[in-house]
């Protein structure tokens, strides 16, 4: 049985080319969705999903799409996150460049459920080319009457525009991303108010992640049992992990949502070079706490991978063999947050500063004792005390790595003194 | 619009059962009730920003520790502010704060000795510790340290090694010492609507200041100083009085710079006055201030050239001398004269107080009529019309309240902040604003409609409006193609006007200035008969609404009293069409040469430009109290800061009420028997009938004056020319200077001198910015001369220049006085440049 949904088509050329896409069913989802079912219908439908979030709190699409106020004179907007900022993160581009089409039909799609006629694709800077390859295909859905005004004679306007981001990782932060958009300097804003209810231009707004976005056509097409039924059933459909590290065969894969990252490490993406161990994984992009080699039995889940004390986050699977030392890659993580921190607010401005002047003397074999204490302090004083979930993603993998490596830590200091 | 008032709700912080209005934060909620819960980012006025983390409180039912200052107090709630968790949290949190605050002397050990004992060393470029900041004993963070309790640091400290900011005038900033709690930016975004300030790079390298590197002054600061009033820390300082120390105490005064009357706070150090800041009165300015009010009164008050001592002139010799020689001198002189041979001219920035006892000396003492001052060329159009103005509701609280505004000439960056700081409230509660102005201006930005016509036609576009929401027929075409605003437009406008239920009306002083204002008047008394009207004509002067109700004019005496008959005014004296014997000037000095007369008597807080034959000091406004009234007709308290004993060091200056007292006594014995300045407020109520008995501080409505007449254009020579001229009113007197020649930052901001033309027009032209042009008119006969600056807010095809109405500290102005006794405003002129 061919498992893959989304990424099935990849292989063929020119798939992100409307007439490709046309024949291979597009559009199809969107025509069904706004001539033949209600905006309610839909919402309902996706709810049934269990389609959670992709871009990384896992929160429920449908649920989301709920808490925008139906009846309200103000107008509504979706913001598609294509910031793709966390490190080890690389499946919403595949999605992007090889697919544009069927994001664009997401788009249409939960907009009509929603009642949005205006949607932006917030588009991380660096992916110029990608970003090109987007407008090109939001052009040609502009001229077929996939989007514009009376879409497919069902009535529904949207109109869908491409923004570019400057590179700052705080700007796939939701609120970030909609002050960016505004054109001011992407700092999270304080919530409450969430987006749902005071957003966009201080509009109700939704705002999803590319992947989660390109499901909602094949709920459509194939219904929610048919979705469920891929998946588990909290949790549909199937999800793009993106392996990278010390594995075999680093790239993309679509599997079942609740496989194993076992499995997916050491079938799927062919394990570690030979000779090597397994030391640990980082399983949904760089914030989440780090796995050691013994705790990877684990479904590839939502609720799973929380149970386990880390995090699905955006499902890039980040694996790190024996020959790493830890402490380099607390370094990475430690000089990245530093980097990111909008400085916004103290625990995470200064906290993750202070983690890096650590962690750098720690590197430069000047550490002291008690410099994982000191960095276990720190991060506990980061987390659930900060203005957006940025300070949780710096503290998070610190905490992880301080506390399940302190005695490799540790024994780096004794060696260098 | 009716307000509900809120309604009380109950909930329990620490156990303890409190009430509170409805809609209040959990923070203001725990202030009201008088529990304290730390906080350095929120402020009353801002948004709340969740920056410092230190505001976290423990509710039940809610997860984790969410913010106070964000969280909306609801009935029934369960909050606790101080549990040991909460205590340790905050501990943590602050030991961060401090880590990159130069802050050892928070936590030393010493820190009591040291206070008490190394007080001197207050002079360091670059802040390294509390005893080397401006912000010393008056900081919140030291506040905040104390409270919390933390005796113990265990990060190092973290030092930016940021250069110090000196550059732009009138505040400097540290930013090693800015703990990044965003007030300074909010303030400037959300309250002022000018967005100087920002965060700029990001992480630990965050820093506050303008974007891309620009100055405060590029950035378009208005230098209200409202960001350094909200700083918790010593990162923002006044220039003047940063090293002075934590002051002794402040009063709350009165700002004597201009008409809105703002309430200040008015810091004095060792019986001296230091620095003013914004009060928070919600009456009027509710702890905003313009550039005037919050920067420029010490030095005005302390500047070194200030005229401290009597002075005659002797022979050939201009001496001190002591009060008793000069008294008889000038005594003397006035005993030898006639009284139609003598006048007085009295500033309009005197307190009622001087100004009732100025007249009364003329009146009773000398029995002359000749009294006037330049408060009749601040109210252009006449004082028949102010009159009128004045007894309409004037608000400025009100503005905020208003559906629709109707912006006319009106730029609040540096005059009349306060009135723009309430026009974006009321825009930020869904108002909308039509404006009104062929410049550019810091309110045309959030305008929905702007209308730009000709220089000089603005009166017939409000008479045009006026007109029509009144349903008189009205020309529209032959309006659009008078004003050259477009037909759309103004349909647009006239649209949102004739939608409004609370409309404010603002008209900014230059709308007064042209030598056409009949159209204006007319369109303001149509106006005035609708209901809902809030008029705000505005004015220089600051008490130039008292001096209508004080009578300081031949033909207006106390409480608008018609006085007998015509006397000598100031028209007489500046034209020279009688030659007076002896001219007294009480702080108005609207002349740049020594006016025709052969004794001169000049009283004032500054030397007058010219020879005078005797010079008596006068205090200023912190060390004479005294009553202003406020354009709304609010009595005010100027409050007296100093009090020094005459003596040479401090100087032997004197309130003007009780120099003319004096005089009286050395004239003919006691009939101004004046010892306080609350024997002159106790006969003023009994002479002027509506001033109020009390100080209320209410706004009042004035009786409108019948008698003086409106005044009719003085139609001058139209004159051929490409250029149109625009004579500006100035905006920086008080008594008889200009501020701008004693404050610096207001000098260096330059912000009246010479030509401003639209860059555009300097290109042109083949002119750069700075050089010098000549204007010519009248075919050639006149000519003026001056520099040229490019000011992109100047429509194409106008020059714009300050027309002064006192001198004092002008002089390098002079070269433009051709222009200054032009009868035509605007004028049309032709350009050419000076040099090669
Ligand atoms: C610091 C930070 C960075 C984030 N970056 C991204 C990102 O690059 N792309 C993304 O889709 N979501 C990102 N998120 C998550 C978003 O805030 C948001 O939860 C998500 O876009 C919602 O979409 P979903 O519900 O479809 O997952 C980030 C969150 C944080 C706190
Ligand atoms: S947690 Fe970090 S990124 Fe988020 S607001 Fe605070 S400083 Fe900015
Ligand atoms: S002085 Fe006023 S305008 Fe200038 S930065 Fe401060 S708040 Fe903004
Ligand atoms: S300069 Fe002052 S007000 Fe501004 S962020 Fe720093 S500490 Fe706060
Ligand atoms: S607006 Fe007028 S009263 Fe207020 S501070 Fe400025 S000069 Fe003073
Ligand atoms: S006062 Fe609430 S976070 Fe600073």
């Amino acid at each position: 049985m061919n498992e893959k949904v989304l990424t099935q088509n990849f292989g063929l050329d020119h798939l992100f080319r409307i007439e490709v896409y046309l024949e291979q069913g597009g559009y199809r989802a969107a025509k069904k969705a706004l001539t033949e079912w209600k905006p309610e219908q839909v919402l309902e439908e996706v709810k049934k999903a269990s389609l959670r979030g992709r871009g990384g709190a896992g929160f429920s699409a449908g649920l989301k799409w709920g808490f925008v106020p139906k009846k309200t004179d103000k107008p509504k907007y979706l913001c598609v996150n294509a910031d793709e900022g966390e490190p080890g993160t690389f499946k919403d581009r595949y999605i992007l460049s090889h697919n544009p089409h069927l994001l664009i039909e997401g788009i249409v799609i939960a907009s009509y459920a929603v009642g949005i006629h205006d949607a932006y694709v917030y588009i991380r800077g660096e992916y110029e080319v990608i970003a090109l390859r987007l407008e090109q295909a939001i052009a040609e859905a502009y001229g077929q009457g996939y989007l514009g005004k009376n879409i497919l004679g069902s009535g529904f306007d949207l109109d869908l525009y491409v923004h570019r981001g400057a590179g700052a990782y705080i700007c796939g932060e939701e609120t970030a991303l909609l002050e960016s958009l505004e054109g001011k300097r992407g700092n999270p804003r304080l919530k409450p108010p969430f987006p749902a209810s005071v957003g966009l231009f201080q509009n109700p707004t939704v705002i999803n992640n590319v992947e989660t976005l390109a499901n909602v056509p094949f709920i459509i097409l194939n219904g929610a049992a048919w979705f469920l039924a891929k998946g588990l059933p909290n949790d549909g459909g199937t999800r793009i992990f993106g392996v990278s590290g010390a594995v075999n065969k680093p790239g993309i894969y679509e599997l079942p949502v609740g496989t194993s990252l076992r499995e997916i490490i050491f079938t799927h993406a062919g394990g570690l070079k030979p000779g090597r161990k397994l030391k640990a994984v980082i399983p949904g992009g760089m914030s989440s706490p780090i796995l050691k080699a013994e705790e990877i039995d684990i479904k590839m889940d939502v609720d799973s991978v929380a149970a386990a004390g880390s995090m699905m986050g955006s499902a890039a699977i980040i694996v790190i063999d024996d020959r790493t030392p830890i402490l380099e890659v607390l370094k990475k993580v430690a000089k990245f947050y530093a980097h990111e921190s909008c400085g916004q607010c103290t625990p995470c401005r200064l906290g993750t500063n202070w983690i890096l002047k650590i962690v750098k003397r720690m590197a430069e074999g000047k550490g002291e004792q008690g410099d994982a204490d000191s960095l276990l302090r720190l991060a506990a004083n980061i987390k659930g005390r900060t203005l957006c979930p940025m300070g949780d993603a710096a503290a998070m993998p610190v905490f992880s790595i301080a506390k399940k490596f302190k005695e490799e830590l540790e024994a780096s200091l004794k060696v260098k003194t | 619009m009716a307000r509900k008032e809120p309604r009380t709700e109950t909930m329990e912080i620490n156990h303890r059962k409190v009430s509170f209005p409805e809609g209040v934060t959990v923070h203001r909620a725990a202030e009201l009730n008088g529990v304290y819960i730390p906080s350095l980012c929120s402020h009353k006025d801002l948004s709340p920003f969740g920056g410092c983390r230190l505001c976290m409180v423990e509710i039940e039912g809610m997860r984790g520790y969410p913010l106070s200052c964000n969280t909306v107090a609801q009935e029934g709630m369960k909050v606790l502010t101080d549990t040991v968790m909460l205590r340790e949290l905050r501990k943590e949190i602050l030991k961060l704060i401090l880590s990159e605050h130069p802050s050892s002397c928070l936590v030393c050990n010493e820190r009591t000795e040291c206070q008490d004992y190394q007080g001197t060393i207050r002079k360091a470029g670059v802040t390294t510790g509390c005893r080397f900041c401006p912000n010393d004993g008056q900081c919140e963070l030291q506040d905040l340290v104390e409270k919390i309790g933390l005796t113990e640091m265990d990060y190092p400290i973290y030092y930016h090694g940021y250069e110090p900011e000196h550059d732009d005038p009138f505040y400097d900033r540290d930013y090693n010492i800015c703990i990044l709690c965003g007030r300074c930016v909010r303030m400037c975004q959300e309250v002022r609507g000018t967005s100087v300030l920002a965060f700029t790079y990001r992480g630990p390298r965050v820093k506050i200041g303008p974007a891309f590197g620009r100055s405060h002054t590029e950035a378009g600061c208005e230098f209200c100083g409202a960001c350094v009033d909200v700083c918790p820390t010593g990162a923002l300082a006044d220039k003047v009085s940063k090293w002075d120390g934590k002051p002794d105490g402040c009063y709350v005064s009165t700002c004597p710079f201009c008409a809105i009357g703002c309430q200040i706070e008015l810091y004095h150090k060792n019986g001296r006055f230091s620095k003013a800041a914004a009060n928070i009165d919600p009456e009027v300015n509710d702890g905003q201030l313009c550039v005037k009010g919050r920067f420029c009164l010490p030095e005005v008050t302390h500047h070194f050239e200030r005229a401290k001592k009597p002075m005659l002139q002797k022979g050939n010799y201009f001496r001190e001398v002591s009060w008793a020689e000069a008294l008889e001198r000038v005594a003397a002189e006035l005993k030898g004269i006639q009284p139609d041979e003598f006048a007085m001219l009295v500033s309009p920035d005197l307190t009622n107080e001087s100004l009732f006892a100025a007249q009364k000396f003329v009146r009773d003492c000398l029995g002359s009529r000749n009294i006037d001052s330049t408060a009749r060329l601040e109210l252009g159009g006449g004082l028949g019309l102010w009159s009128k103005l004045f007894s309409l509701p004037i608000s400025i609280k009100n503005i905020a309240q208003a559906d629709v505004i109707l912006a006319v000439g009106l730029d609040s960056r540096f005059n009349f902040s306060v009135v723009g700081t309430k026009v974006r409230k009321a825009l930020d509660r869904g108002a909308k604003l039509v404006t009104i102005d062929p410049r550019d201006s810091n309110l045309a930005r959030y305008t929905d409609d702007w209308l730009r016509p000709l220089p000089g036609r603005e009166g017939l576009l409000l008479k045009f409006f006026a007109d029509s929401l009144a349903g008189r027929i009205t020309d529209l075409p032959w309006v659009a193609e008078e004003t050259t605003v477009n037909v759309p437009l103004l349909e647009r406008a006239l649209e949102i006007l004739s939608s409004s239920k609370d409309l404010a009306v603002i008209i900014g002083p230059q709308v007064f200035h042209y030598d056409n204002n009949e159209a204006l008047g007319d369109s303001l008394m149509t106006l005035a008969e609708r209901k809902n009207t809030n008029f705000i004509p505005l004015y220089f002067g600051a008490n130039a609404r008292g001096a209508l109700e004080m009578g300081v004019f031949p033909e207006i005496g106390p409480g608008g009293m018609s006085s007998r008959g015509q006397g000598i005014g100031l028209e007489e004296i500046v034209n020279g069409s009688k030659r007076l014997k002896a001219i007294y000037l009480v702080g108005d000095i609207p002349f740049f040469e020594r006016p025709d007369c052969d004794f001169l008597i000049v009283q004032d807080i500054y030397l007058p430009p010219f020879k005078v034959d005797a010079f008596l000091p006068a205090s200023t406004f912190a060390e004479a109290g005294g009553t202003l009234v406020n354009m709304e007709g609010r009595v005010q308290e100027v409050v007296q800061v100093e009090n020094p004993p005459e003596g040479a060091v401090m100087g032997f200056m004197r309130p003007d009420w009780r120099i003319f007292a004096d005089l009286a006594n050395s004239l003919k014995g006691n009939s101004m028997n004046y010892k306080t300045s609350q024997d002159v407020l106790r006969e003023i109520r009994k002479t002027v009938p509506d001033f109020p008995a009390r100080l209320g501080r209410k706004p009042r409505r004035m009786k409108a004056i019948d008698h003086p007449e409106i005044h009719k254009p003085t139609v001058g020579k139209t004159s051929e020319g490409d250029f149109l001229l625009v004579a500006e009113p100035a905006g920086y007197r008080h008594r008889g200077i200009d501020i701008s020649s004693k404050v610096g930052g207001l000098g260096e901001l330059a912000l009246e001198e010479g030509f401003r033309m639209h860059p555009g027009d300097i290109d042109s032209l083949g002119l750069k910015n700075g050089d010098r042009i000549r204007l010519s008119f009248d075919n050639g006969k006149v000519s003026a001369g001056g520099a040229v600056r490019a000011d992109v807010e100047c429509p194409r095809g106008v020059i714009y220049y300050t027309r002064p109405v006192v001198f004092g500290g002008l002089k390098h102005r002079r070269e433009l006085l051709p222009l200054y006794i032009l009868k035509q405003n605007p004028i049309r002129v032709n350009v050419s440049r000076i040099g090669t």
